[in-house]
């Protein structure tokens, strides 16, 4: 059991609160139940081709309570009534960015390897449906150490997932989870985040690489610092000649809430005031340049624009289409 | 002089595709596999009903000219506040289908067999991704008759593509595309909804049953009379309980033009100021009462809501597309 513990420990109140969690995905569906699509989707930016890939979502039972640190439960129903959400539960979704380069495959955070929470562990599924085998994978570039976005680096008996991959990491989120005397500077809930940095990384010895802030990675691929969510939250700048994507990780959650009102604080974020000001900077530089991101928590197929909106930003979906 | 598309739109789904340029994308042969888009279809739940949007594909358009009562630019910075290009329109063709106890009705037939090549035509492959037989189907209900709703009422051999189905439509609809005495009242470029109508309902002699909009179709549907876009244009509330789902056809067309500003105009409406008049009606009652609804030629998945939205001063309507999720 230590491995479950280390898990929900590991990730936020979240998934320390796992009977918040509902279990909507969990019965197996009899054979007659309708199925959903796949859940990839694939564009192109520049002469790389993009696919997010649904790996799954956490239910979260009343999203006016207890997320939010820093507005009353009456703003935040009324962010999720003005989405078009409910005010009852809120599915925070799961979604990794991968990116086919000449330099071979990358991919952005790992997802929750099946481990963390019954309504995820799709992104294996959906990777066969998209034709991704994950021994291709030849880089994995990593935003934070948050127990959603790394424990897919290995399976439950800790073996690597992805078995050609090098793993690249933030010097400053490597340096703060692997320095145990750090573990009274984070909320009770993430403390775990240490012991399952240790397992999950260890499973590529030799194969971990630190970046510095603003680093190229591999052509095309930059890193840029936006740290708060925890100390070395980093995104990534992906360019092509004149086209560009933004993979943000988590400077925001949901759009609908913290995007729409980006100085409210989530109780995952490490360091509100410095999430926020990250987070302020980032989306207002997409939206000045019209750049198309990707997200991790944002609505499936998770990739888009970002417009100002009042003291906000709005999130605008990009258009779906067959012809990638 | 109407611009020679309107006319091969309405002619049938071959020529149209052949007269569109197609984007480089759809052109090439046989991709690999990783290159592929996912299936396009999309489920989710309304009472005990179960319902399917299937993409149907893409027609592309200038955005010169497609409406016709507001001036270029307007309707470029329109484009421009929801990401779109400014030049190109692109139009995506969404089906509904539902499905409750032994009822699998689809709403409006799609563009069928088309042209290799051709960007529109995707709906028979995407059903078949979908596990949804075509004989399965008990019930086509339309909305109007433009050629892209209905050209997929027949298969490759000009028979019935839906062997099964009983066909539903609008009786007012009917009637004026089945009098070619009304040819002269009709816009030039609809004036082939004539023949086309004849030749995609031919086959179903016998099994088509008229309905008149503001009753009960069958179990579950019931019909909104919303003419303007074509004289006999119906949409369709679909209801389980207290969960409800209307499907609104062409009432507007892309949700990022047409819902920012009702009253403007397109190309293709037969009667552009009833077609304003019953989108006003219909988006206001959508956003009151947060009613989920799908379009025709709304962004894949086609389906969300409506908040209203005020603009440039003009009071009009955001289309919020519902949230996507693995768990139906």
């Amino acid at each position: 059991m230590t491995d479950r513990r280390t898990l929900f420990a590991a990730t936020s109140a979240l998934l320390a609160a796992p009977t918040l969690m509902t279990t909507v995905a969990a019965q197996p569906a009899p054979a007659s139940a309708p199925t959903q699509a796949p859940g990839f989707y694939r564009f192109r930016v520049g002469a790389f081709v993009a696919t997010t890939v649904w790996d799954g979502f956490g239910r979260r039972q009343n999203p006016g309570t207890g997320w939010v640190t820093n507005a009353d439960q009456a703003a935040v129903e009324a962010a999720l009534r003005d989405a078009m959400l409910p005010t009852t539960h809120l599915d925070n979704p799961f979604i990794v960015t991968f990116l086919e380069t000449p330099a071979g495959l990358v991919m952005f955070d790992s997802g929750t390897g099946n481990q963390l929470v019954p309504t995820a562990g799709l992104m294996g599924a959906n990777l066969g449906a998209a034709g991704i085998d994950p021994a291709r994978v030849t880089r994995i570039l990593t935003s934070h150490f948050h127990a959603d976005h790394i424990t897919g680096l290995s399976t439950a008996q800790n073996v690597a997932a992805f078995p050609n991959a090098t793993v690249f990491v933030p010097e400053v989120e490597w340096a703060f989870w692997t320095d145990a005397t750090n573990e009274s500077r984070v909320p009770q809930a993430q403390r775990g985040t240490f012991a399952n940095v240790a397992r999950r990384f260890g499973a590529y010895p030799g194969k971990v690489e630190r970046f510095a802030a603003g680093a190229e990675i591999l052509p095309g691929v930059r890193a840029v610092a936006a740290h708060g969510h925890t100390p070395g939250h980093t995104v990534f700048h992906v360019a092509d000649g004149a086209d560009q994507l933004f993979v943000t990780a988590d400077a925001s959650s949901r759009p609908e809430i913290f995007l729409r009102n980006p100085r409210w604080s989530s109780i995952f974020d490490i360091d509100g005031p410095a999430a926020m000001a990250s987070r302020i900077a980032l989306f207002g530089r997409i939206a000045a340049e019209r750049a198309r991101m990707t997200a991790y928590h944002f609505p499936f197929p998770a990739n888009g624009f970002v417009q100002q909106m009042g003291d906000g930003f709005r999130f605008v979906p990009a258009d779906w289409s067959n012809a990638v | 002089m109407l611009p020679s598309d309107r006319r091969t739109l309405f002619g049938g789904s071959a020529t149209f595709a052949m007269a569109l340029a197609l984007p480089a994308a759809a052109q090439q042969a046989a991709a690999p596999a990783t290159s592929a888009q996912a299936p396009g279809f999309y489920r989710f739940r309304v009472g005990a009903w179960t319902i399917t949007t299937v993409h149907d594909g893409f027609f592309r358009r200038p955005v010169e000219n497609f409406v016709r009562n507001a001036p270029l630019a307007d309707v470029q910075a329109i484009l421009a506040d929801s990401f779109m290009p400014g030049d190109t329109l692109t139009i995506p063709f969404t089906i509904t289908f539902a499905q409750r106890a032994e009822a699998l009705v689809v709403f409006d037939a799609g563009n069928g067999v088309t042209a290799a090549g051709a960007t529109n035509g995707r709906m028979i492959a995407n059903m078949a991704a979908a596990g949804i037989d075509p004989a399965r189907v008990t019930h086509v209900i339309h909305s109007h008759f433009h050629g892209d709703h209905i050209n997929g009422l027949l298969n490759a051999e000009n028979g019935r593509a839906f062997p099964n189905a009983e066909i539903i439509v609008p009786a007012p609809e009917w009637a004026w595309w089945s009098d070619e005495g009304n040819t002269t009242r009709s816009p030039e470029g609809q004036r082939a909804t004539f023949a086309n109508a004849a030749r995609r309902f031919a086959p179903y002699q016998g099994r088509v049953r008229q309905i008149a909009p503001g009753g009960e179709v069958i179990p579950g549907v019931t019909s909104i009379a919303a003419h303007g876009h074509t004289p006999g244009h119906t949409i369709y509330r679909i209801a389980d309980g207290n969960e409800q789902l209307i499907f609104l056809a062409d009432t507007l067309n892309r949700p990022e033009i047409m819902a920012r500003r009702p009253d403007w105009q397109i190309i293709f409406d037969f009667d552009g100021e009833a077609a304003a008049a019953g989108r006003r009606r219909v988006l206001d009652m959508a956003a009151t009462d947060r009613i989920r609804v799908t379009g025709y030629h709304f962004p894949f998945p086609a389906n969300g809501h409506f908040a209203r939205h005020v603009s440039a001063g003009v009071q009009g309507f955001m289309f919020v597309p519902a949230d996507w999720s693995s768990a139906v």
